[in-house]
């Protein structure tokens, strides 16, 4: 009766302090579990634009990628740029690259947004920060280890592991490992 | 004058916090820096080697940040840094920034699912050997700084 107390109290206690992190694991674990169908991290768009062609061979590429930019009216200043071939342009700007074709004039604008709150949880779940972070997630595995074994001695009797818990337990060691064999 | 002064303090620390240099994976540790299009103008010369690599990031991956293109300052030359997943994210904020990579030169050679041998349009047939393309030179990259 006392473990049991005992055992309410931890779990009860380490619940809290996992509850934020457990809804960033989760939020970004569906996130990026489409990865395929979209980009979990980034807004991005692309619209088409025409400039007027420039056949200039002797101008500078500093000259062409203003001269690109002043066409278009976009704000901001150019970053850096980088010549695909002698016909083509790739301009840096914040958040915007500009990918020009000089002699047909099309150009095609590509604009890159951050999702917010995603790309940030993302950020944690991913472990991108790595160092001290690293260890704050492994603990955060063990308190997960913590919660799922107590969690099932919280209640006695027919609602408690013994009773009806052993077979919820059961289909949940269950349902990956059909899938395991499955897809194995 | 003291609020000004903590003001352009903050200006000055948010400067050098956005232009500070984002390291990614190891360190590096070469002292010498090779071209890009050095690399590209006799690549099977660096297969298995290391290099240090600087040039403009034009590309990259926009899903899982697992691999960059670095241009050349002049030129048309550029090269894959390729990384392996999760080992190392680069962001897409990254484009167009002026990066420093270290890396091993590797080669892969795609296969097409084209034939070598002749068949007609429609008829059953088995490839005896599958049609190469031209070999691809890349970085396995293991550390990189980007000015941001």
């Amino acid at each position: 009766m006392k473990v049991r107390k005992s055992i309410r109290a931890i779990h009860r206690d380490i619940g809290y302090l996992c509850v934020g992190l457990i809804i960033i694991y989760s939020i970004s674990g569906i996130a990026v579990n489409h990865i395929n169908q979209w980009n979990p991290n980034y807004i991005i768009e692309d619209k088409a634009a025409t400039i007027t062609p420039f056949n200039d061979s002797s101008a500078t590429n500093e000259s062409i990628a203003q001269y690109v930019v002043n066409q278009l009216n976009e704000p901001g200043e150019i970053t850096s740029f980088f010549r695909n071939s002698p016909t083509t342009i790739k301009i840096f700007m914040e958040q915007r690259t500009i990918d020009a074709d000089l002699t047909t004039g099309k150009v095609n604008i590509e604009t890159v947004k951050s999702r917010p709150v995603i790309n940030e949880v993302n950020f944690l779940h991913l472990n991108k920060p790595k160092r001290i972070w690293t260890y704050v997630a492994d603990a955060f595995a063990a308190c997960l280890i913590i919660l799922a074994l107590t969690g099932m001695f919280i209640l006695p009797n027919k609602k408690g592991f013994m009773g009806r818990g052993k077979y919820f337990v059961g289909a949940g060691i269950l349902i990956p490992l059909i899938f395991y064999f499955i897809y194995l | 004058m003291k609020r000004l002064t903590i003001l352009i303090g903050l200006l000055i620390l948010a400067a050098l916090i956005n232009a500070e240099d984002k390291h990614f994976g190891k360190e590096l540790t070469l002292d010498k820096k090779t071209e890009i299009s050095t690399i590209l103008a006799s690549p099977e010369e660096f297969v298995g080697k290391k290099v240090q690599i600087e040039g403009t990031i034009v590309g990259v991956c926009e899903k899982r940040g697992c691999w960059i293109q670095v241009a050349a300052k002049d030129g048309y030359d550029k090269i894959r840094v390729k990384v392996n997943d999760g080992e190392i994210v680069f962001p897409m904020e990254a484009m167009g920034k002026t990066a420093v990579v270290e890396g091993e030169v590797y080669s892969i050679t795609p296969k097409t699912t084209e034939c070598t041998e002749e068949h007609k349009e429609g008829e059953a047939h088995e490839c005896s050997q599958e049609k190469e393309t031209s070999t691809i030179y890349q970085l396995k990259g293991l550390g990189a700084v980007i000015k941001m």
